[in-house]
């Protein structure tokens, strides 16, 4: 079948470019034409220190300020999660507060960090929220700390800006609201989904309209091929664009979606920056999909930068698909699409299991067999689906009364 | 082996990837051809009392799908007239043995069987185009014309349909493939099980929701006779990202190949993405999404001794296209009786 893709041979070339080895002191600033570069982005384009932070800055504002969405004096849940990204979040907002121009950021940022690092000993949670309280107040915002384990199982979010309280068995928790069979992806998912739904409830609680998010260009990419790998097509533009609509009165927003690792990595170390740092877990590629994709997508963005931007820009020109929206699902708020009169995958793998199932009564012919498989098929099709496509895989094996 | 999931008390021969179920032979014979019936029956791809064509070439995929249709047209009555369509690109070792195959499938399923030869149409076999442009990118060229002349077979065959043989795992990994290289308007229209090609014979894919170990599968209970050879100018080829991706992906969980189809049928490119349309190529009037269609591209580059013309990006390619036509015209004009020549040569030999 290699006709599907009629220019596989020079694929390689024209769509997963080699890089090559640039050195930067025969070079001159890409922006200013003066300076000798410091930082090489996207493998090829070189700045000097103050063009690279100037372009990044602007970056981050323009995103912000193209889009219109928040207003000044709104306020806007910051998630914090630890590491490069979510530091150069704070100093991008910081100095945005604190400048006197016509430029200055006039929204108000509630800083929040939702503690789910169960993979470490109480002591290490213990010494990181510590330094992330130090990192956040050092920035001058206040600290709001929720405790994802007990926010999930007492289905109440308390909301502290002086501790929390850690528990060695958080981990044990959050798996008693799961069934024990179920697989890597399916937790996974279910975990990613209820993060989701507890930042907007801690948004709603803290009156804010608006939350901003520190995924990168790799995360949203690898968010998109999990996305796809997992049934959720229509959900693209809202999990991997610029703004989630899908709560009717808190969005979320993402700005640094265009940065990549290195980005910011270089603008933290220029602005004298030290992240805090949270030893990772140690997964196998192949536990579960999103790590496959993680794994996958890490591995282009060292070897073929540009597929990751590639990645990201076609999902910005995505939308869910034609059909008319019947509801959404009560689990991730994603979109369910009306049923229309063309068959589906969904259709399709279900005819299957209902014909793999049934016993061939070899007393009728093969055309009546077919008619009354045919005819149980239309009498049990579900017509008050409550889960979108995805989540109905998933939410067979949530424990909670209330997944809302 | 577990025993079948029918509890027919058979013992099971293969786990179904699409439901994870486990059957027995003579239950899955019956679930995999119901599941093409229902897929048929349910899409509405073909019109009581049409002409078939299928496209064939020997391979698993058009060998079950030739087999399966003509059983099924005759369980339940289609009324179909099914015929083969093969394409010979005239490389030797490769397509003339897998011809072979295709003429011994039109003996046993007593089809009307129809070659078409890259030769014939083009002037070109692949092993001369192998010969001018080399190892690599000789797969453009049989890619290019092979689509082509599968629409010219059909056109020429005066057939309803065209049906081929593109399983749940191709159209998955096109899905994927299109995501990486940003190509939106192949990824809108990929998932389609019927595609109108512009020339009112649409192309269906039976095989749409099938898995390609099934079909394997099939065709190995069913002892069909199929052509496993790889091609002799690129084997191997085609395993680019998207393939290692979904084969990675299938270890985890091969029932992801259907969650990737269902994303790709839900999804839609926004209206504010420029993305060509389909039209008619100016010169061949064959379907093409640029003004001059790929085919005409390489058959000029083949036929002019610059045999690289049709590779690469096609803004490079319009504009040595028009390079080409403006030092024609120009030639024409400097023919010794006009001095207002705008090449202002005076030296250009006549031609005419």
């Amino acid at each position: 079948m290699c006709s599907l893709d009629d220019n596989f041979e020079n694929k390689e070339v024209k769509h997963f470019p080699k890089v090559e080895k640039i050195n930067l002191r025969d070079l001159k600033c890409n922006k200013c034409r003066e300076n000798i570069p410091v930082v090489l982005l996207r493998h090829k384009d070189a700045y000097c220190k103050e063009c690279f932070l100037a372009g990044a800055t602007h970056k981050f504002k323009a995103l912000l300020g193209k889009t219109k969405l928040i207003r000044p004096h709104d306020r806007v849940l910051i998630s914090y999660e630890v590491g490069h990204p979510s530091t150069a979040l704070l100093h991008f907002l910081r100095s945005g507060l604190d400048l006197n121009t016509p430029k200055q950021l006039r929204f108000e940022p509630v800083i929040v960090f939702l503690e789910d690092q169960w993979h470490l000993t109480v002591e290490e949670r213990i010494e990181i929220v510590e330094k992330v309280k130090k990192e956040i107040s050092w920035f001058k915002f206040q600290v709001n700390l929720v405790s994802f384990a007990d926010s999930v199982c007492n289905n109440n979010i308390v909301i502290s800006q002086m501790n929390l309280e850690l528990h060695e068995n958080n981990k044990e928790n959050i798996n008693s609201i799961l069934k024990k069979h179920i697989n890597r992806t399916n937790k996974k998912e279910v975990l990613n989904i209820l993060r989701r739904n507890i930042l907007i409830s801690i948004a709603k609680k803290l009156n804010c309209r608006y939350i901003i998010t520190p995924e990168l260009s790799v995360d949203i990419a690898t968010n998109l091929l999990t996305n796809i790998c997992l049934g959720k097509g229509s959900q693209v533009p809202d999990d991997t664009g610029f703004c989630d609509h899908r709560d009717k009165d808190v969005k979320i927003l993402r700005p640094l979606r265009t940065f990549d690792m290195k980005e910011v990595a270089f603008y933290n170390i220029f602005n004298n920056l030290t992240p805090v740092t949270v030893r990772q877990p140690d997964v196998h590629q192949y536990s579960s999909i999103q790590t496959l994709v993680n794994h996958f997508i890490t591995d282009l963005q060292d070897n073929y930068p540009a597929t990751v931007t590639t990645i990201v820009k076609t999902g910005d020109k995505l939308a869910s698909g034609d059909h008319i929206v019947r509801d959404k699902c009560k689990l991730c708020q994603g979109i369910i699409l009306e049923k229309t009169d063309e068959l589906n995958s969904e259709e399709s793998t279900k005819f299957s299991r209902l014909l793999s199932n049934e016993l061939i009564d070899h007393a009728l012919s093969r055309e009546d067999r077919y008619l009354k498989i045919k005819y149980k098929f239309d009498s049990c099709t579900d017509r008050n689906q409550r889960y979108c496509f995805s989540c109905s895989k998933i939410s067979e094996f949530i424990l909670l009364n209330d997944t809302n | 082996m577990p025993f079948c999931s029918t509890n027919c008390g058979n013992k099971a021969i293969l786990k179904r990837p699409k439901t994870g179920d486990t059957l027995c032979k003579e239950c899955f014979f019956e679930a995999f051809e119901n599941e093409i019936h229902f897929t048929i029956e349910r899409a509405k791809l073909f019109r009581p009392g049409a002409t078939v064509a299928i496209a064939a070439s020997g391979g698993k995929d058009s060998t079950v799908l030739a087999y399966v249709l003509k059983l099924l047209n005759e369980k339940y009555k289609y009324n179909l007239k099914l015929l083969l369509l093969s394409i010979d690109e005239g490389i030797t070792g490769y397509r003339d043995d897998s011809l072979d195959t295709v003429k011994q499938n039109r003996d046993d399923y007593e089809m009307p069987l129809k070659i078409l030869s890259y030769k014939d149409l083009y002037g070109w076999t692949m092993d001369e185009i192998v010969a001018e442009i080399g190892r690599k990118n000789n797969c453009t060229f049989c890619g290019v014309f092979r689509r082509q002349a599968l629409d010219r077979g059909a056109h020429l065959l005066k057939v309803d349909y065209l049906a081929t043989g593109h399983n749940a795992d191709d159209i998955a990994e096109t899905v994927l493939m299109n995501i990486l290289r940003g190509d939106l308007a192949r990824l809108s229209r990929c998932t389609a099980i019927t595609t109108d090609s512009g020339d009112g014979i649409p192309r269906v894919k039976p095989l749409k929701y099938t898995f390609e170990k099934e079909i394997v599968m099939y065709a190995y209970f069913r002892k069909l006779i199929y052509f496993s050879t790889e091609c002799v100018f690129a084997p191997n080829a085609y395993r680019g990202h998207a393939r290692i991706l979904l084969k990675d992906l299938e270890k985890i969980d091969p029932s992801i190949i259907m969650n990737i189809i269902q994303s790709g049928e839900d999804l839609k490119v926004n209206e504010n993405a420029k993305i060509p349309t389909l039209t008619r190529c100016t010169r061949c009037n064959y379907v093409s999404s640029q003004d001059v269609c790929k085919a005409c591209i390489l058959l000029e580059g083949l036929n002019k001794g610059l045999p690289r013309l049709g590779i690469g990006k096609s803004s490079k390619v319009k504009r040595l296209l028009q390079e080409n036509e403006e030092k024609e015209t120009n030639r024409l004009v400097c023919n010794g009786k006009d001095n207002t020549c705008i090449c202002k040569n005076s030296k250009v030999p006549i031609i005419k």
